[in-house]
């Protein structure tokens, strides 16, 4: 109970009824019968101006919503390539209260801006602090992806007054009992993981992710978008046919990285591979249906 | 007038020209035949959750227009199907645009109780309220003087209602109380600014008579205001905007639900047998939801395995002729001597003897249990992690005993200081993997076991080293470790004749061993228990794994749970610094957490030198060589003791839980202590023999 939850009056703040952020890019997508693609980016990576750069590239190569990470010093849900940028995106002086230049790059580009985050940051940061701030800098929605439903009580309320989309993971192995609970505590979309793991490329896409989306669905999902492992144009076409949206991270992330994977490549031939890269897996991406 | 005044002033000419239709006479008839009211007072207190009073609500004259609400019948089913306890709904028409027809429809509608909420201020009102087939109605303080308020209730009880008697003041609380009030409601509301304030009701609520219902009545939108209104000790709440304008009634009033059953369980005692998933404001499962599944069947085999006679059985057979158990409680009289000499105290300490386990610690207690868990699963695989390598050896060794297969994680920091304990681990089958993440300890080994584990979970357990992380580890590893302090309890009566202890001291790093030996005496007040966290160079030093001193640790999620956290100014996991790789860990066990706040531990910290101070006493006292984990609980029993004179014991009774022992310590004592020389030290450094290096 922060005096941002409240009217300037002194009235507590209402529920706010704007329509999902995310619903309304999906029903415009829907028209041309497109799935969305969504590309994840950490914040930060390589420093700060680069990483607004690098999103706005992402939305003018084609990009619908980009899900801007923030660094976290225990990524427990991240793979290799994300664990790398992270880290050099902490080294580089990154701080969540610039991130809402990144939001504001994204919506001013055209796309959706989502943010993935560990709770942990929100948390420290303030959830309702970090809801008025992202909600100001024209946020969507929040990926969250170590809050399950069960534990997201303050979110949940805070969501519900700011208009912001809240976005749950599930995997494979979720019940489908869980997978209603996740459905009807959603807003926006629902995150499937392709797989039981960690963010990172892979070589080959299973059935699972389809299995995943269409139990999801049954379960009462309006939307469900797919992640973890989608990391090329096949790949990504191939969920498109049956998923609302494509979420690709690592492969992204991997553009702006050198040869050692350790360090940032030189910023002018990443945001050129990372252009291309969005421009081929967009390609896939927007034709899944055709 | 003011806006009181004018509402009151409403209602009344609204209720003359209904008492022209209907007359006194009329509505005392209709009230005798309506059915019997409901005994409210049973539905608004309950030791399981907080009841909710959802409330139909179409406007305010705060915030204007709220709600259409066309069909108020169908809208109090969905609060009744979400949980609700009460419905109130509002009757006064001119502000809230409410009526006695809503009323009706209400009614017949449910089967809960139902509250008229008006301006009540005549008898006409009450009697019309019951001839309605009121439950409960509403009496504002404000509107009433002493006489009419008292007078009111009587008529509301002797009809068989009660009254809500809403309050803003400590002043209206206390005059609510004269008149007689069972059942009052707090309107928190700062009257400077008009904002909701939970200090504001805490104020108002403070030292009412137990028997009164309190009702907390404002600005609730969520489970934050129910979890801060129930902590405060509310025992209902009423809602109105936020469950009238949800887009989905039935879930709003769930959520709301849930969230006061969730604050009662977290609250729950004896503390010995409390359960997770919440410890006060702590615990939880903050992981992943490619875990829940894990996690399920993992509480769903425990408690099974708990109430089968066999596993107990297979346990305590393990824990004989395996383990060793019981370890032997030791008295330690020159040890205590050195206590003595120190404080004046004529006190007595007595040692669990841990160390005198299998595998050198209280680690193999619980590593025992949760591979027999392992086994009943029916999975084939554990993974663990490690900081001294104590819980890895403790995982390796059951792990052989029992022929799965075992991968441990050791930051790579840890796993050059422990090098010993890293061959023990391969020498028992183990695989050991080298953490070169993040900060390299057992943070960063967590983080990567908990990385193998989303994705490997169908056929793998995390067997998890310490009374943290995700339910339904926290209570899971406390019931594998406590028998360390039932054990110590009959010891100490059968073979010392003393019945019980004056106090408990132990180190705390996650908080297994600590929890294990304090929990047969968390009910008992007469013993006073001692938790210490690894000081380091001291709190001031930044270098230092104290979480739970003021100053140290906020409120924070981190690897599964919600607890005390080392965090910097931007939420991101700070390094910690120990001589003792055990106890160098940025959070703590939820339940120590809970222990802290309800004020039932104290804890305190060790620093390096005074744990390796007490490491050496111990050596030469009693020819015990102590875990350097450990030594922070001796060097604890120190502060324990001037603790104790403090409070006017002179010949207390102290144990001492000697966790483990210090074997792999050997080589960084020699060092502390200057008994190597720089030749066999750097010797062990470069053959990466055993020890941890001291940092300079």
């Amino acid at each position: 109970m922060t005096n941002t939850n409240s009217t300037p009056s002194g009235q507590p703040l209402g529920i706010n009824h704007r329509p999902s952020p995310t619903e309304s890019m999906f029903a415009a997508l829907d028209e041309r019968n497109r799935p969305a693609f969504i590309g994840y980016l950490p914040f930060g990576f390589p420093t700060p101006d680069l990483s607004i750069q690098a999103v706005r590239t992402m939305v003018e190569h084609g990009v619908d919503a980009v899900e801007i990470g923030l660094p976290y010093s225990d990524p427990v849900m991240d793979g290799p390539v994300i664990q790398s940028a992270s880290q050099i995106a902490l080294q580089a002086g990154e701080r969540i209260a610039d991130v809402f230049r990144a939001v504001e790059a994204v919506a001013n580009a055209g796309g959706v801006p989502l943010i993935m985050s560990y709770w942990n940051l929100i948390f420290h940061y303030g959830v309702d602090r970090f809801a008025a701030d992202f909600a100001q800098a024209g946020g969507a929605g929040l990926i969250t992806p170590d809050l399950i439903p069960d534990e997201a009580g303050e979110w949940i309320e805070t969501s519900d007054r700011y208009g912001l989309d809240r976005i749950f993971l599930v995997s494979p192995d979720t019940s489908d009992e869980r997978l209603a609970l996740v459905s009807r505590n959603a807003r926006g979309f629902v995150y499937a993981a392709s797989r039981m793991g960690v963010t990172g490329e892979r070589a080959t896409i299973g059935t699972s992710p389809e299995v995943l989306v269409d139990r999801t669905r049954k379960a009462g999902a309006n939307r469900v978008c797919v992640g973890i492992g989608v990391s090329t144009a096949e790949q990504g076409s191939a969920v498109g046919k049956y998923a609302d949206g494509v979420i690709v991270g690592s492969a992204l992330v991997h553009t702006l990285l050198d040869e050692s994977g350790k360090a940032a490549r030189n910023s002018d031939e990443g945001l050129a591979m990372l252009a291309a890269k969005t421009e081929e897996l967009a390609e896939g991406i927007h034709n899944a249906r055709v | 007038m003011s806006v009181l005044d004018d509402l009151v002033a409403g209602a009344v000419e609204d209720q003359r020209k209904r008492e022209q239709l209907v007359s006194m006479e009329e509505l005392k008839k209709q009230a005798q035949e309506a059915p019997a009211a409901l005994d409210v007072k049973r539905w608004l207190r309950r030791d399981d959750g907080i009841p909710v009073i959802a409330e139909i609500k179409r406007a305010s004259p705060s915030k204007g227009h709220l709600s259409d609400i066309p069909d108020p019948a169908s809208l109090a089913r969905e609060y009744a199907e979400g949980g609700a306890s009460a419905i109130s709904v509002l009757t006064e028409g001119r502000v809230f645009l409410g009526s006695l027809d809503d009323f009706d429809q209400v009614r017949h509608a449910v089967r809960i109780p139902v509250l008229r909420k008006d301006f009540i201020v005549t008898e006409y009102q009450i009697w019309e309220a019951r001839a309605h087939g009121a439950d409960l109605i509403l009496l504002i303080v404000a509107a009433l003087d002493d006489e009419t308020l008292a007078h009111l209730l009587e008529l509301a009880h002797s009809l068989g209602m009660h009254a809500l008697v809403e309050t803003h003041t400590r002043e209206e609380i206390d005059r609510a109380i004269a008149a007689g009030a069972q059942i009052i409601g707090i309107n928190a509301r700062n009257l400077k600014n008009l904002r909701v304030d939970v200090s504001v009701y805490r104020e108002l609520a403070e030292n009412l008579p137990q028997n009164v219902i309190k009702v907390a009545e404002s600005g609730i939108f969520g489970s934050v205001e129910v979890e801060e209104y129930s902590r405060a000790g509310a025992d209902a709440v009423l809602v109105g905007e936020a469950v009238a304008t949800a887009d989905d009634h039935q879930l709003a009033v769930e959520r709301l639900v849930e969230a006061g059953a969730r604050v009662k369980s977290s609250q729950s005692t004896p503390l010995s047998t409390h359960e997770g998933p919440y410890f006060g404001r702590f615990g939880g499962r903050h992981v992943p939801e490619a875990l829940i599944h894990a996690l399920d069947e993992l509480e769903q085999v425990y408690d099974e395995a708990k109430n089968d006679p066999a596993f107990v059985e297979e346990l305590a057979r393990l824990h004989k002729y395996y383990v060793g158990r019981p370890s032997p409680l030791t008295e330690a009289p020159r040890f205590a001597q050195r206590i003595n000499d120190a404080t004046g105290l004529n006190a007595r300490v007595f040692l669990k003897r841990e160390d005198l386990n299998h595998t050198g610690a209280h680690k193999i207690n619980n590593a025992l249990g949760q591979a027999l868990l392992v086994k009943r699963m029916g999975k084939t695989r554990v993974i663990a992690e490690t900081g001294a390598g104590q819980h890895g050896v403790a995982t390796a060794t059951v792990c052989a005993l029992l022929g799965l297969k075992c991968r441990i994680y050791m930051g790579q920091i840890d796993a050059r200081r422990q090098a010993l304990n890293v061959a023990r681990m391969r020498l028992l089958g183990a695989e050991v993997v080298e953490v070169t993440l993040g900060s390299k300890i057992l943070k960063d080994a967590i983080n990567e076991a908990l990385r193998d584990w989303v994705t490997n979970v169908e056929t793998t357990h995390y067997l998890l080293g310490t009374a943290a992380g995700p339910h339904p580890f926290p209570s899971m590893v406390r019931d594998f470790q406590k028998l360390i302090g039932e054990e110590a309890q009959s010891q100490l009566r059968e073979d010392y004749g003393i019945d019980h202890p004056d106090a408990i001291c132990a180190c705390v790093g996650g908080g297994s061993n600590a929890i294990g030996i304090m929990n047969a005496f968390l009910d008992d007040p007469r013993v006073n228990l001692y938790g210490y966290e690894a000081g380091g160079h001291g709190p001031e030093s930044g270098e230092h794994a104290i979480r739970l001193t003021d100053g140290t640790g906020q409120l924070g999620v981190f690897q599964g749970t919600q607890s005390y956290l080392l965090e910097d100014e931007e939420g991101q996991t700070l390094d910690t610094y120990s001589i003792s790789a055990g106890l160098d860990y940025a959070s703590v066990g939820p339940e120590h957490a809970w222990l802290k706040e309800i004020g039932r531990v104290n804890y305190s910290y060790a620093t390096d030198d005074e744990a390796m101070d007490a490491f050496k006493a111990l050596c030469e006292t009693e020819g015990i060589i102590p875990a350097i984990e450990s030594s922070h609980a001796l060097a604890g029993a120190f502060k324990a003791a001037e603790d104790l004179k403090a409070k006017g014991y002179t010949d207390p009774v102290i144990i001492v839980n000697v966790s483990g022992r210090g074997d792999k310590d050997v080589a960084t004592a020699g060092r502390w202590f200057g008994y190597l020389t720089d030749d066999q030290s750097k010797a062990l450094d470069a053959n990466g023999a055993h020890g941890s290096s001291v940092t300079e």
